[in-house]
């Protein structure tokens, strides 16, 4: 979700087989620079395989060019990673959140082939993406300080994931300014 | 009683030239034959007596109902033939079940009666369903409860004929019974003035002397259940 | 030889020569979104207007929602052929009832109704997503919420619909407070409730290609009944 200045990314914490629970401290959401981050719902092995692969990518991509990536051109590198398995495709799909160098927020998500989509307000991606999308069109509103943006995001990934039932046990959020990362773990309902 | 016998008083539903329909006629003189039984809706609830007559010490007193619970928010007295009133109270306990299972509400007592009251008139009609007779039931009722109109007291008599009364005798002692509630009676009773008088009528018009075993009476009050008292 | 000239003609997976088979669907979702939301002394219920199949928009200015009687309205989704079914059903049962017990059927009375007479097509359901709205003996406002084979639920507030799974969680949030800590619980407005629904609608009519041209909006309460409509996106 963009703000002014700022964008924050948000996830749940469940990990689970179908309708089995089997951890509450599952981290789905990766740095991947001081003002990149990449969430990604799926299977678990595949999010974990896939950041490690972005990570080792965007590492590579630093050290030769001994600068940060922008976030549109990190989305490039996700969509083309993800489309190299075209028919044997990573089951995951990610979403965006990074700063640029001006401070101006970027979000963006792909679908499991890698097709790219950037916009100017939210992106939602998962089992819950309906009552995401429900929430985000409600509370969202354009140039949302930090504090407004984490309320935002916040009530709007609690109370989705509260109607779906294999979504929740926990938040996390992650909201990104030029000069910090605030990052936060919400307390929800756990069943 | 009537001019001559004809052959119009055998074919249960075939009217006489004057427009009479005897059998229905000779049910409701059934009743004559029944013991009696009396109703009294007071503000407070409704009290139903009927006597019991024992025709032998050998029986159970208590085996002998006359005043059965249609559900919990009513009951029912009879008089007349009472092995005809089996389906009849069948009737108004399913259909009240029923009523509840459909609309999540109690039944109003007239709804109830006017159900049963749908069933009496189908005698001698091959297609109607099970439940009715081939000749009229020789049986009439007194519905009474408590719903949202508060306490209701409804007389049903073999013709499907009912309507909603105050106090009502039937059977046997009949007349003089409802003679006297003609002069007992008045609307600002409680339950306990409403018992004392449809005892004291039912002593005058009963030929044994009055006991706790040949009277049975329920009480409606202001509660969901009816009270037996014996 | 010829073998292989056959099977090149007719690959192993071809259904040449097969007979084509046909099945008969008996139902159809025509979409569209209802909610209801139930206050002190009132109720509200609300649907688009929009009738749809698939990629095609049948009509513009259906309402969904149905008058039962003076105090109590239905406002129900799903299959369009079901929707009129179930309506004129209702409105039958509703003109006998009056007739044999000579009173109007209270809001409760018809909430447990219409939950049987959904039940008695348990294995050929009324494809039909329910919401009741009215006012109970009580005078205070009341919300039934009933799946295709009636099992319903008692609430102050629910969505159905395609957009329900949008407007649930808003309405869970804003109007049931939920993960909200320290905020004092108004007891729901008028006003407030129909703002809220027209903002919800506005959000669901962005994401939800069935739902939108037009919000019809009934409130009920004790006093009468007040209709609105307000206009939604088009596409």
């Amino acid at each position: 979700m963009t703000g002014k200045n700022c964008v924050a990314i948000a996830a749940d914490r469940r990990f689970g087989i179908q309708a089995q629970t089997i951890g509450h401290e599952f981290q789905r959401i990766y740095g991947m620079s001081d003002h990149l981050y990449i969430g990604f719902s799926g299977l678990a092995t595949d999010v974990t395989t896939v950041s490690n692969k972005l990570k080792f990518r965007l590492n590579m991509y630093m050290l030769r060019e001994n600068r940060e990536m922008k976030p549109e051109t990190f989305m490039s590198l996700v969509s083309s990673l993800l489309y190299e398995k075209r028919f044997g495709p990573y089951f995951v799909e990610p979403v965006i959140a990074g700063l640029d160098k001006n401070a101006k927020p970027f979000v963006g998500s792909l679908d499991l082939i890698g097709c790219p989509m950037i916009t100017e307000d939210f992106v939602v991606s998962g089992t819950a993406s309906e009552q995401l999308y429900g929430m985000c069109e409600s509370l969202w509103e354009p140039d949302l300080e930090a504090d407004d943006l984490f309320e935002s995001i916040s009530q709007a990934l609690l109370n989705a994931v509260d109607r779906d039932c294999v979504s929740g046990w926990g938040g996390i959020v992650y909201v990104i300014e030029k000069d910090k990362v605030t990052e936060k773990i919400l307390k929800a309902r756990m069943d | 009683m009537f001019m001559t016998r004809s052959e119009y008083d055998r074919g249960v539903n075939t009217f006489s030239p004057e427009g009479r329909l005897f059998q229905v006629e000779y049910a409701i003189e059934a009743i004559k034959l029944g013991s009696t039984a009396i109703g009294i809706k007071t503000s407070e609830g409704i009290v139903l007596a009927v006597e019991r007559r024992i025709t032998s010490p050998l029986t159970e007193p208590e085996s002998m109902e006359k005043i059965l619970k249609i559900d919990n928010h009513i009951g029912c007295a009879m008089s007349g033939l009472i092995a005809d009133s089996r389906t009849l109270v069948d009737t108004a306990r399913v259909e009240s079940q029923s009523h509840w299972f459909t609309y999540n509400e109690t039944m109003t007592v007239e709804s109830v009666t006017h159900t049963v009251s749908k069933l009496t008139l189908q005698f001698g009609d091959d297609d109607a369903g099970a439940g009715a007779m081939s000749r009229p039931f020789g049986v009439a009722l007194l519905f009474a409860g408590i719903d949202e109109k508060g306490p209701q007291l409804f007389h049903l008599d073999p013709s499907g004929t009912y309507f909603e009364c105050e106090a009502k005798a039937i059977g046997s002692g009949s007349e003089g019974a409802q003679s006297q509630l003609h002069e007992l009676y008045h609307q600002n009773m409680n339950m306990k003035e409403a018992l004392i008088t449809v005892l004291t009528i039912l002593k005058q018009v009963m030929e044994e002397k009055i006991d706790s075993n040949n009277v049975e009476v329920m009480l409606i009050a202001n509660v969901q259940r009816g009270n037996f008292l014996h | 030889m010829a073998a292989e000239l056959k099977k090149a003609i007719y690959p192993e997976n071809a259904t040449i020569g097969l007979p084509t088979q046909h099945r008969f669907d008996p139902y159809t979702l025509n979409g569209g979104t209802i909610v209801g939301v139930a206050g002190d002394n009132f109720a509200i219920l609300a649907g688009d207007t929009r009738l749809s199949e698939g990629f095609m928009i049948h009509s513009r200015d259906t309402s969904k929602i149905y008058k039962l009687t003076e105090k109590t309205f239905l406002g129900t989704c799903g299959f369009q052929g079901d929707v009129l079914t179930l309506t004129r059903l209702l409105n039958a049962r509703l003109t006998m009832y009056e007739f044999e017990h000579r009173k109007k059927m209270s809001s409760t009375a018809i909430s447990q109704m219409l939950s049987t007479v959904l039940y008695y097509r348990r294995f050929f359901p009324y494809y039909t997503f329910n919401i009741l709205a009215g006012i109970d003996t009580d005078g205070k406002g009341c919300i039934y919420s009933y799946d295709a084979v009636g099992n319903y639920e008692k609430h102050t507030y629910h969505a159905s619909g395609t957009a329900s799974s949008m407007l649930q969680p808003l309405l869970d949030n804003q109007v049931g407070y939920l993960n909200q800590e320290g905020v004092r619980r108004v007891p729901l407005t008028i006003d407030k409730a129909r703002t809220l629904i027209k903002d919800v609608f506005i959000s669901a009519t962005e994401r939800d290609m069935y739902t939108g041209d037009s919000l019809h909006i009934v409130t009920i309460t004790s006093d009468g009944v007040t209709e609105d409509h307000f206009p939604l996106r088009r596409d």
